[in-house]
């Protein structure tokens, strides 16, 4: 079997072409339907078989949040089946994901972490200034780092006045996060680019100032709340937004338990160094990324590009071995 | 089969968690290993897998040979009880390691979120351009990130540097020079048993319990990893226990036992040396498996039964019972860890060998010698002191304003230019022997200690190694060393310190890590009334056969002071190795040609005035019969010879001082060569030591100077160490000589 890292995504990959991806019967769904009558919230399968995509609804962090973790790991289980996982990273919600993937939180232990994670970063949605993420990138459209735009992000950082920090960093994109008008901000300072059809500075819809020190509240709150999670060592080894990784036979839990509820939140998440931590130090044959969507597709290409892995050393090669017998990245969704 | 010792000491780790049974309890993470202990179940497996991943390194090593796809198979196997100390000392603990490090720098990674110790070992193995500290200019354990200062580590000449930054933390934090290490680090160096006979251990110990006894804080721990052999030889059973075990000013540790006795012992060895700032010896057994590296023969020097009874001490089968007995682990996790790992590190080296190799001659030497001329041209010329400030440091005269000859000697020059580089670089610090209190044997250190203080300016003990050990030391944090060697002869003695470590830590560091310093060096010969050899040697070839070291020879003392700001500019911008090669006969000359003409003095020239390399001295640029070119004392005599031929031969010699003896101004030199009708090397060093004379002389005749129809000669010392008294003119290069020479150079063309 070949050697596989399995990559989660974060929230904002549940989108409308994920319509559907839900199996009814399959007893995370049904598991997690319970817990949602508990919590006195709205049917999954019901928002996952709806007729139309309703962003005001569907983008909610109480709904995408579940819906994205459900079907990540459904994907997940049956690429378990052709594959011998031997790392295991996620970004931002893909964390949770992650940990419940591999036996560290088992399913309902994980869905609640993120239910409860979700409800906290609503309720701080329905405030005024509840702040948000601006995503920008930092390359061309070939792929190739483009040292312009990262003085740019720098300048506006620094311009930001305190209102606004580094949030996710995904290689070839990086997410910066701030209050209010710390994102008003961004979206002044950054200069306009676009990269294939997008424009950037983006704002991310009902995305949060989440991985910062605006998120404290929210980490506070969970902590409280999710005490009694029961954590246990990994069954494959975990990469954390640091590059940390948690191995099935060195875990301490109450350090993922630590990390997870706290410096997971509150810092900002290195996805990129998450996933290139995974590709030198485990060697994948193969990065296996579950849906919903495929929202890390490109972002993973271009770390993989970034570190020459495999040889791999531009968008074109990439594409090329996308195209081969034997690709590098195995998206599971389009 | 039988020698395929790899594969046996595999299957016996493997025969072991096959035959072991579970513990009747498990143990929680964070409960200890064994009661009082203080190594958790936790970090006990964590030490565990970082033993696993670096034995598995080394078995990939040796697999990849097979295939000519690796350069590197001495291994750490045996020696991966070291994680003990890596998983304890900070990252931040300045770390000089021993090449059997595998253990201790998977345990000191995994402090670092995000690195990945692996791969990058494996790039170091597959000398690959990609590895991110020696990129692929050796396979070196060293990280920036992770604080440790990559050096070959063979004979352990990396001890001396180890102590010297000891030293200096203390020192630096007094100057207020800044650097990422806290207040209570402490300093590491590790060395194997038959390594703890070399000269450079027993000098870098030596000067740490010097430096307790004279009240100086030494904060660094000198780790034996003894395996009980040297390559072939084995060390007499007892030997470093007895060597070391009783020495005033070093606390003597044995690191014995189990995994947790070792790592107790560890834990108190580095708290009392972060907590006292006093040295501590850690005696650390360990064995060595698969001989010295891939390509040695064990069983041809050690029976079967010697080599398969060493086997049987694997501390990794011993760790593995004692995690398995204790119940910190059960075998199935442990098997399948194994499982894992080495699956796990055959693919990564399949990656590594992917990655690139170094191709060019410009990626080779990239790092070694970088050249910013206009960084290093501004860096010497600023800052300047303001001049109110200058004046009140010299005490209210200026020496630009001297008067008085002794001031305006060469070695009153280097005097006053020490003190104005000391004025406007609180990083700077000088010392070595005597250059404190006494001011220098030949009095160019006078008065410095009392102006600058015994923080900047300093004596030491009489050890030319640990003096350069401590300048790599200091310069590894930020400080500039102005070392001392009180004669060219006496740094031959210490020389592997400069070519060895000093000049090749940019090289193996891709120039992450640099040491740069001035070195002082009084030399060459001519000393009238103080003869003999140790006090006259002649001998440079040795330091102009360091790649990337700037050898720099003033002659002239107002030549001296700028080229020293020169030489400053260069080790600060491009962190070079310089020895600055001050002319002992020359120090106190007053004259050029009669006594009394004072044609040997010189006029201060005060900061920005500077020479760089390729800045040669020209003297008479109008004469074109014949160019001398020299330095140094055959500077003065040539210019002597020159004014003999003139008057007397009617010969008009243009005398060129080269000033830099490495790299040469060779430019320059075709230059001047080309304006004249015939050249004259004038070289006080010895005939034949692959020198100056040499190296000039070939460059011209192969660019064709001799074949122009002009005549190429050279004078130089004879091969002779110099002797005592009037005997040295029967050896040394003289004026009458240098007029003969000229003579012939210059052939009947203008004599006539």
């Amino acid at each position: 079997m070949s050697r596989a890292v399995i990559v989660f995504p974060g929230r904002g990959a549940y989108t409308a072409a994920a319509l559907g991806s839900l199996d009814a019967g399959h007893r995370f769904v049904r598991e997690a339907e319970q817990l949602r009558e508990q919590y006195g919230l709205p049917s999954l399968v019901e928002l996952d078989r709806a007729d139309r995509f309703d962003p005001q609804v569907h983008l909610q962090p109480a709904h995408s949040a579940p819906l994205t973790f459900l079907t990540s790991l459904l994907d997940a289980e049956k690429a378990g089946m052709d594959h011998d996982p031997v790392a295991v990273v996620g970004n931002s919600l893909g964390w949770y994901t992650a940990l419940a993937a591999t036996a560290a939180l088992r399913f309902s232990d994980g869905f609640r972490l993120v239910q409860e994670v979700a409800n906290l970063q609503q309720q701080r949605e329905s405030r005024e200034d509840h702040g948000g993420q601006v995503i920008y990138p930092l390359t061309d459209a070939a792929w190739r780092r483009n040292p312009a735009l990262e003085n740019a992000v720098t300048t506006a950082l620094g311009a930001g006045d305190g209102e606004v920090f580094r949030s996710v960093d995904l290689g070839g994109y990086t997410v910066l996060a701030g209050s209010e008008a710390g994102v008003g901000r961004l979206l002044a300072t950054l200069p306009p680019v676009t990269v294939g059809e997008r424009r950037f500075p983006l704002r991310l819809a009902l995305q949060g100032p989440d991985h910062g020190p605006l998120a404290e509240e929210v980490a506070t709150a969970a902590a409280s709340i999710l005490v009694d999670l029961r954590w246990q060592a990994p069954d494959v080894t975990l990469i954390d937004g640091r590059g940390v990784r948690f191995t099935p036979w060195s875990t301490d839990p109450a350090q993922l338990a630590a990390y997870t509820l706290d410096e997971q939140l509150t810092t900002a998440y290195d996805f990129a160094t998450s996933l290139r931590v995974a590709l030198r130090e485990y060697a994948p044959d193969v990065l296996i990324l579950p849906g919903p969507g495929n929202s890390l597709g490109a972002i993973c290409g271009q770390i993989i590009v970034a570190e020459g892995y495999h040889g791999v050393r531009s968008r074109s090669d990439f594409e090329a071995v996308q195209r081969s017998a034997s690709p590098l990245v195995l998206s599971m969704r389009r | 089969m039988t020698f395929d010792r790899v594969a046996i000491v595999e299957a016996a780790l493997d025969a072991c968690l096959q035959a072991a049974t579970p513990a009747p309890h498990r143990l929680a993470p964070g409960e200890p290993i064994r009661p009082g202990s203080s190594l958790t179940a936790h970090a006990a497996i964590q030490l565990f897998e970082d033993q696993l991943l670096s034995r598995a390194l080394d078995v990939s090593a040796r697999e990849l040979k097979k295939s000519e796809r690796s350069f590197y198979t001495i291994s750490s196997a045996g020696h991966e009880n070291d994680a003990v100390l890596g998983a304890q000392l900070r990252i931040t603990d300045p770390a000089f390691l021993h090449y059997r490090s595998g253990g201790f720098m998977m345990a000191r990674a995994r402090q670092l979120p995000g690195s990945t110790p692996a791969f990058d070992t494996l790039l170091g193995i597959v000398a690959s351009s990609d590895d991110p500290i020696a990129q692929g200019r050796h396979k070196v354990w060293g990280s920036r990130a992770l604080w440790v200062p990559p050096q070959t580590s063979t004979i352990a000449s990396h001890l001396p540097k180890a102590m010297g930054l000891a030293f200096s933390l203390a020192r630096a934090r007094r100057l207020g020079v800044h650097n990422d290490l806290p207040a209570d680090s402490v300093v590491i160096c590790s060395f194997g048993d038959a390594s703890a006979n070399h000269a450079t251990a027993l000098a870098a110990i030596n000067t740490a319990r010097y430096a307790v006894r004279t009240g100086l804080p030494m904060p660094i721990l000198f780790v034996c990893e003894d395996n009980g052999t040297g390559i072939s030889v084995p060390t007499p059973a007892g030997w470093i226990a007895e060597t070391y075990g009783n020495q005033p000013g070093l606390r003597y540790l044995l690191a014995d036992g189990a995994l947790d006795d070792i790592w107790r012992i560890a834990a108190e060895a580095i708290a009392y040396t972060r907590g006292t700032r006093r040295p501590t010896f850690v005696h650390l057994p360990t064995i060595r498996l698969w001989g010295h590296a891939g390509s040695d023969a064990e069983h041809g020097y050690r029976s079967l039964a010697e080599i398969a009874a060493t086997e049987a001490s694997d501390p990794l089968v011993a760790n593995a019972r004692l995690l398995i007995e204790t119940g910190a682990a059960l075998p199935a996790q442990l098997r399948q860890l194994l499982r894992d790992t080495r699956d796990r590190i055959a693919a990564v080296a399949g990656e590594a060998i992917r990655r690139p190799r170094l191709e060019t001659t410009q990626e080779v030497i990239a790092p070694m010698a970088p050249q910013h001329p206009r960084r290093v041209a501004a860096r010497a010329r600023s800052p300047l002191i303001r001049a109110p400030r200058r004046r009140e440091s010299f005490g209210g005269s200026l020496p630009e304003e001297a008067t008085h000859p002794n001031r305006r000697t060469l070695a009153g020059q280097i005097n006053a230019a020490l003190a104005d580089e000391l004025l406007r670089r609180p990083e700077l610090i000088v010392f070595g022997e005597d250059v404190g209190r006494k001011g220098g044997v030949y009095n160019v250190t006078n008065g410095l200690q009392k102006r600058f203080g015994p923080g900047r300016v300093f004596d030491t003990l009489l050890d030319e190694t640990s003096i350069l050990g401590i300048a790599q030391g200091a310069a590894h944090i930020g400080l500039l060393p102005m070392p001392e060697i009180q004669y060219l002869a006496y740094v031959h003695n210490a020389l592997d310190q400069i070519r060895g470590e000093a000049a090749t830590l940019q090289f193996f560091s891709s120039d992450q890590f640099r040491n740069p310093m001035v070195l002082r060096l009084p030399g060459l010969a001519y000393q009238k009334g103080f003869g003999g050899h140790f006090h006259n040697d002649n001998s440079v070839g040795a330091l102009r056969d360091i790649p990337g070291l700037v050898l720099a020879v003033p002659s002239r003392g107002e030549d001296a002071a700028r080229m020293l700001r020169g030489v400053v500019g260069m080790a600060i911008e491009d962190g070079r190795i310089v020895v600055f090669l001050e002319p002992i006969a020359l120090y106190h000359e007053k004259d050029l040609y009669t006594d009394g003409d004072g044609g040997w003095l010189t006029d201060y020239p005060p900061p920005p005035a500077v020479l760089l390399p390729g800045d040669v001295g020209v003297h008479d640029l109008d004469h074109r019969d014949l160019l001398i070119v020299s330095y140094a004392n055959g500077l003065r005599l040539s210019l002597q010879a020159a004014k003999r031929l003139r008057e007397h031969h009617g010969v008009r010699a243009r005398v060129v001082d080269l000033r830099w003896l490495s790299p040469l101004p060779i430019e320059a030199v075709r230059k001047h060569a080309g304006d004249c009708g015939a050249v004259l090397v004038v070289d006080e060093c010895r005939r034949t030591g692959g020198g100056v004379a040499d190296a000039i002389v070939a460059d011209l005749a192969e660019g064709g100077f001799e074949t122009g129809g002009r005549r190429l000669r050279s004078v130089r010392a004879v091969d002779s160490f110099v002797p005592l008294g009037t005997a040295t003119s029967a050896v040394l290069v003289g004026s009458d000589q240098i007029v003969a020479e000229g003579l012939a150079a210059v052939g009947e063309r203008v004599r006539a």
